[in-house]
């Protein structure tokens, strides 16, 4: 125990900065998952295509993989471009937590595509006809009902996604974000003792993840607060 | 009576879902004012005319005018015609996930532009209009069948139409509640409302329709007054069909 309180300031930090890469990804994951499924959904072949590609890329290749192609990748091709530049320049990277942020929102972003554009189709036609007849343009009915009657089908696969999210976040330790699996590392690398230290990650992973499913009830009871009424 | 071209008019109007010819030939004009109940067999095309009013389907040959403009498929033309038309579904399709009074603001607000609290203004006279004001903050489901078609309406009215479209309002109700549902509809008819009706309610037609209109394999057959067309239908067809539900 002393060993992890040794380390708790390190802990504390790198929990925080999971969170913040969590929550930052977040967002990306709506951004790719709402885009994707649009361009799935669409009637526009090059847009399909594209949306194909990328669930195609980013569910068929590991995760660890592309988080180092898209680290590396970066850095490589920003480095040879800053260096045409200025000879002087030795290396150029984008900050390794964006980076890191960036890859797994693509990887959890084509998996939320594929939720979202199942939503959509789940939604009853009958409702997105009779805004139609109000008179709503499409991007009305899109952004007032198509969204939020999708979020509601797509919610219990969502949640999956965040644990998954979660999860991917201790990836990013080995492009060198200080998130608690390099607090860990570093730990046990001084104190010889890895298995309390990643012990130790382990649950803050399981008391984060915990907050996560609560969360999700919370907000599918929430959801469907409108059915539930008439019970 | 002919000093103003009719609010609707529909010149040769074909329509096509793959090799199924769904609308044959159709030709109407409804002056400002006037009340057709569309009636015909299932798949003779009824729904998909009305439909074609307002743009849910576009049709293929032939030229629809709604208060001045030709509906095409440019989206622009479409809402335009639809701001000004009305509709209200089998299925009642109010927003399920809004309260009933939100589910009357929403269009007003993006559509009118109207602010928060004249949406709500209007929301709740139409409301009491259609007899249910007292429901405004109740969800949709929290609702019986009767009383979710009458917020559809007042959704539809908030929008202040010209002409409102019914597409089988009461074939989705209990039998108990078809008649709270038409009389909301009589009493439009009485305020003066450009109205098409499909509808099996005969007693309905006959007592509020200038004109009844009857379709069968996508076209119409007849189009008659409510004395004539039930007294003397010109066509074997209609009388076929009025044998059939009157029988019942």
């Amino acid at each position: 125990m002393q060993e992890v309180m040794n380390w708790s300031d390190e802990f504390l930090a790198g929990t925080f900065v999971i969170i913040k890469l969590f929550f930052i990804s977040l967002v990306m994951v709506i951004t790719w998952g709402l885009l994707g499924a649009t361009a799935k959904l669409s009637n526009s072949r090059i847009a399909r295509g594209i949306a194909n590609g990328f669930t195609v890329l980013c569910r068929g290749t590991p995760e660890f993989l592309l988080l180092l192609i898209v680290y590396f990748g970066s850095a490589v091709t920003l480095t040879s471009i800053a260096r045409a530049i200025n000879p002087e320049i030795r290396f150029l990277d984008i900050p390794p937590f964006w980076a890191g942020a960036f890859a797994i929102s693509l990887v959890i972003g084509a998996y939320a595509t594929e939720t979202f554009r199942g939503a959509f189709l789940g939604i009853d036609k009958g409702y997105i006809e009779a805004a139609k007849a109000l008179g709503m343009t499409r991007f009305q009915v899109f952004w007032k009902l198509r969204v939020p009657m999708m979020w509601r089908l797509a919610l219990p696969g969502f949640g999956n996604h965040l644990l998954s999210l979660l999860k991917d976040t201790a990836l990013v330790s080995v492009i060198g974000v200080e998130g608690i699996l390099f607090t860990a590392q570093q730990a046990s690398s001084v104190n010889h003792k890895p298995f309390t230290m990643y012990l130790t990650v382990a649950f803050i992973f399981l008391a984060l993840s915990t907050v996560i499913v609560v969360t999700m009830k919370c907000v599918e009871k929430y959801a469907y607060r409108h059915l539930e009424a008439a019970r | 009576m002919q000093n103003n071209p009719p609010i609707i008019s529909l010149k040769n109007v074909h329509k096509y879902f793959g090799d199924f010819h769904a609308l044959r030939n159709i030709n109407l004009d409804v002056e400002e004012g006037q009340k057709i109940v569309v009636c015909g067999p299932s798949g003779s095309g009824k729904s998909t005319m009305i439909r074609c009013v307002n743009g849910l389907e576009q049709h293929d040959e032939g030229t629809i005018m709604v208060n001045g403009h030709t509906m095409s498929s440019d989206e622009k033309i479409g809402n335009l015609i639809r701001q000004e038309v009305g509709m209200v579904f089998q299925s009642f399709n109010l927003f399920p996930h809004m309260k009933v009074l939100d589910n009357l603001t929403m269009a007003q607000r993006m559509v009118r532009q109207k602010t928060k609290a004249e949406a709500r203004d209007t929301g709740m006279k139409l409301l009491e209009r259609v007899g249910i004001a007292a429901q405004a903050d109740k969800f949709p489901s929290q609702l019986s069948g009767g009383q979710q078609q009458r917020v559809a309406i007042a959704r539809a009215l908030c929008m202040n139409p010209k002409v409102m479209l019914f597409d089988e309002p009461t074939s989705a109700l209990d039998p108990e509640m078809i008649s709270e549902v038409l009389d909301v509809m009589t009493e439009l008819a009485r305020d003066g409302m450009t109205m098409i009706c499909v509808t099996h309610e005969m007693g309905f037609a006959r007592s509020v329709a200038d004109r009844i209109v009857f379709m069968d394999q996508g076209e119409i057959v007849e189009t008659g007054e409510p004395e004539t067309f039930f007294a003397n239908p010109a066509h074997a067809r209609t009388r076929a069909f009025l044998d059939q539900i009157i029988s019942h």
